[in-house]
């Protein structure tokens, strides 16, 4: 169980940066405030952790309790800072609320105490996860955690097959929790594949919350948290997960207009997986476009984390090509380009995987589609649709051709990894979606109702109807 | 046409409708949602998906299957690595990763060029025999077809 408490001193310190540093209180309704901190300091408490004990294993091999004494630091200083610049935070008046929210909460508890119960019969029959946990994520993870001079076996080239180039945040965690913890459980991975779903759902909800209204990110949170291409990947233990939180976090506080904070979480997407690498691009190619104003300071939230990736990929990692370097180098690449039967093999089985999304007659396309019919569009939709929704078209557009470019078997490479992608990438399309939609608080119409004084409230009788429905977005503060 | 929703205390007041069309599309989408929880739920604790994917890799014997050399070879060793299996095969590519997983730190290297060598074979074979094919004298057999192997003439 040391395990646990190695993963809640991270969420901790996380929540803490958050609370103190990302802007996130004072959102209307109150929760959303403390989902989003919630949320986006689990993704971040887990990525400074992962980091700092990264580099500590790197500059002082020797010294394995300096990345303690440095998150006790880290810790000692945030909760001086928050106690010095303690206020009350003003939260945005909230205008209406929806008559069914608290239904809404209890059903999002109930999606995600069920989801966790079918994980947990995953987890039991597979402590150690899928293939890719054990054969690349915790691997590396094993080497970090034995400490000395071994850790830089996690990217060796003897590694073959296992991409030793790949970034080390998921590995790096595990390996500070088997390490603090001193034993080299499966309860680490688990749990942190597992706090990162809730990241995910977290920051959602409460990110559209705070953008539209409570009962819009309630439902945002009911729709991601019963997809079962995402369910699936959380027992895997495998970084899609992770990435999908990164991915959607950013996006939301892109929205929510947090640039900093969202820099930082795609930095941290980049050194998850490469495939953050391409968010990481286009998330600035957009900041650039359509948030020119804040892209200075996105792009500073990303610089810590970037120069990490660059140094270990240009120096400690330099021996390990990338899949894309494999693929766009040699004489094959032009031959892959022009073959036609490439593209429909990617498309053919692009498009069962959207139809096997589906368990049983469930598909988690209808609840968005549900929505867009009842709640309607919003006026100003493109605002944030536009955005959102480019860069989940940018990312799927730049999956679609690696898979042209792969040098590897092309059949086994779409196969083998289109569901974690659709996984990494559905969340996105979702916020895409809700961002646009009217939460059902803007579709209300205030009516006056008159009652009589000696029967109130049983024979009132409607004789006023219309009142604007409010419209206006409360998230911005 | 508008549902509204009755402030029963408050004999003239304000009260919010809601169109019908938005109370049957967020009631929609929350049994949906639970419905899809559920389906999940049951495909996950299905026998049949219990059985065939219970521990499909055999990673978790691996740790038992291994402890023996675990015991023997340190840490920082680098292992060459010598099976039975086809070479480029599934399941030669599934034990090589299950043993270095069990195995780690320890790096295993496919290739029997260095000092020390993981015999990691899936039948019972002439091992000392085989080894010696490759120029290894077989050091210890470890059971389970785990053999640790050393160059001969070291």
């Amino acid at each position: 169980m040391l395990e646990l408490l190695c993963i809640l001193s991270a969420t901790a310190i996380g929540a803490m940066l958050a609370y103190r540093f990302a802007g996130l209180r004072g959102f209307a309704p109150r929760w959303a405030s403390a989902l989003l901190i919630f949320g986006t300091g689990t993704a971040i408490g887990i990525g400074i952790a992962s980091i700092i004990f990264f580099v500590c294993r790197i500059l002082a091999p020797g010294f394995s309790v300096l990345p303690i004494l440095v998150e006790i630091a880290l810790a000692w200083w945030l909760g001086l800072e928050i106690y010095r610049t303690r206020d009350r935070a003003q939260v945005a008046a909230q205008t209406r609320t929806f008559a069914w929210s608290g239904a809404l909460a209890l059903a999002l508890v109930l999606v995600l105490g069920i989801g966790t119960l079918g994980m947990s019969s995953f987890w039991e029959a597979n402590p150690q996860g899928n293939w890719d946990a054990w054969a690349i994520w915790n691997l590396r993870a094993r080497f970090l955690a034995s400490g000395g001079n071994l850790a830089s076996r996690a990217w060796s080239p003897v590694l073959t097959g296992t991409h030793p180039e790949y970034p080390l945040l998921v590995s790096g965690f595990i390996a500070r929790c088997w390490s603090y913890s001193g034993s080299m459980s499966a309860l680490a991975p688990m749990a942190t594949s597992y706090a990162f779903f809730l990241a995910l759902v977290a920051m959602g909800t409460g990110g559209l919350a705070a953008l539209e209204g409570g009962s819009l990110g309630l439902l945002f949170g009911l729709a991601v948290g019963s997809c079962p291409v995402v369910l699936y990947e959380v027992p895997t233990q495998y970084s899609d997960i992770p990435l999908a939180c990164y991915f959607a976090g950013a996006l939301i506080l892109m929205l929510l207009e947090r640039p900093i904070a969202a820099g930082l979480l795609a930095s941290l997407a980049a050194w998850t997986k490469d495939e953050g690498q391409l968010f990481v691009a286009a998330f600035l190619v957009l900041m650039a476009i359509t948030r020119r104003r804040q892209f200075p300071r996105a792009l500073a939230g990303m610089i810590p984390v970037g120069i990490l990736l660059l140094v270990f990929k240009l120096f400690v990692a330099r021996s390990n090509s990338s899949l894309l370097a494999q693929s766009t180098m040699g004489a094959g690449l032009w031959p892959r380009l022009t073959d036609l039967s490439r593209y429909l093999t990617v498309v053919r089985i692009a498009t069962r995987q959207l139809w096997d999304m589906r368990s049983g007659w469930y598909h988690p396309i209808l609840p968005p589609l549900i929505l867009a019919f009842a709640l309607k569009f919003k006026t100003n939709w493109r605002r944030d649709v536009l955005p959102a929704g480019t860069l989940t078209v940018v990312m799927l557009a730049g999956y679609f051709w690696v898979y042209i470019i792969t040098p590897n078997n092309l059949y086994w490479q779409v196969q083998g990894s289109i569901a974690r992608l659709t996984a990494q990438l559905w969340p996105l399309g979702l916020i895409a979606i809700f961002a646009g939609l009217r939460a059902p608080e803007q579709t209300g119409q205030e009516v006056v109702i008159e009652v009589p004084q000696t029967k109130a409230g049983r024979s009132g009788k409607r004789n006023q109807p219309g009142g604007k429905a409010a419209s206006q977005p409360r998230g911005r503060k | 046409m508008l549902y509204c929703r009755l402030p029963m205390r408050i004999p003239a007041a304000r009260r919010v409708c809601f169109p019908v069309s938005v109370r049957v599309g967020v009631m929609a989408t929350a049994a949906l949602s639970l419905f899809g929880a559920l389906q999940f739920y049951n495909s996950e604790t299905a026998a049949e998906r219990q059985s065939q994917n219970r521990d499909p890799y055999m990673i978790g014997p691996q740790y038992e299957r291994f402890s023996g050399l675990r015991q023997t070879v340190p840490e920082n060793a680098i292992l060459g690595y010598l099976t039975d299996a086809e070479p480029g095969s599934v399941l030669a590519t599934t034990i090589f990763d299950a043993a270095q997983y069990a195995l780690a730190p320890r790096l295993l290297q496919a290739g029997t060029t260095g000092e020390w060598v993981l015999g990691n074979f899936t039948k019972p074979l002439d091992f000392e025999g085989l080894g010696a094919k490759y120029g290894l004298h077989l050091e210890r057999y470890f059971g389970s077809g785990v053999v640790l192997y050393r160059k001969q003439g070291r």
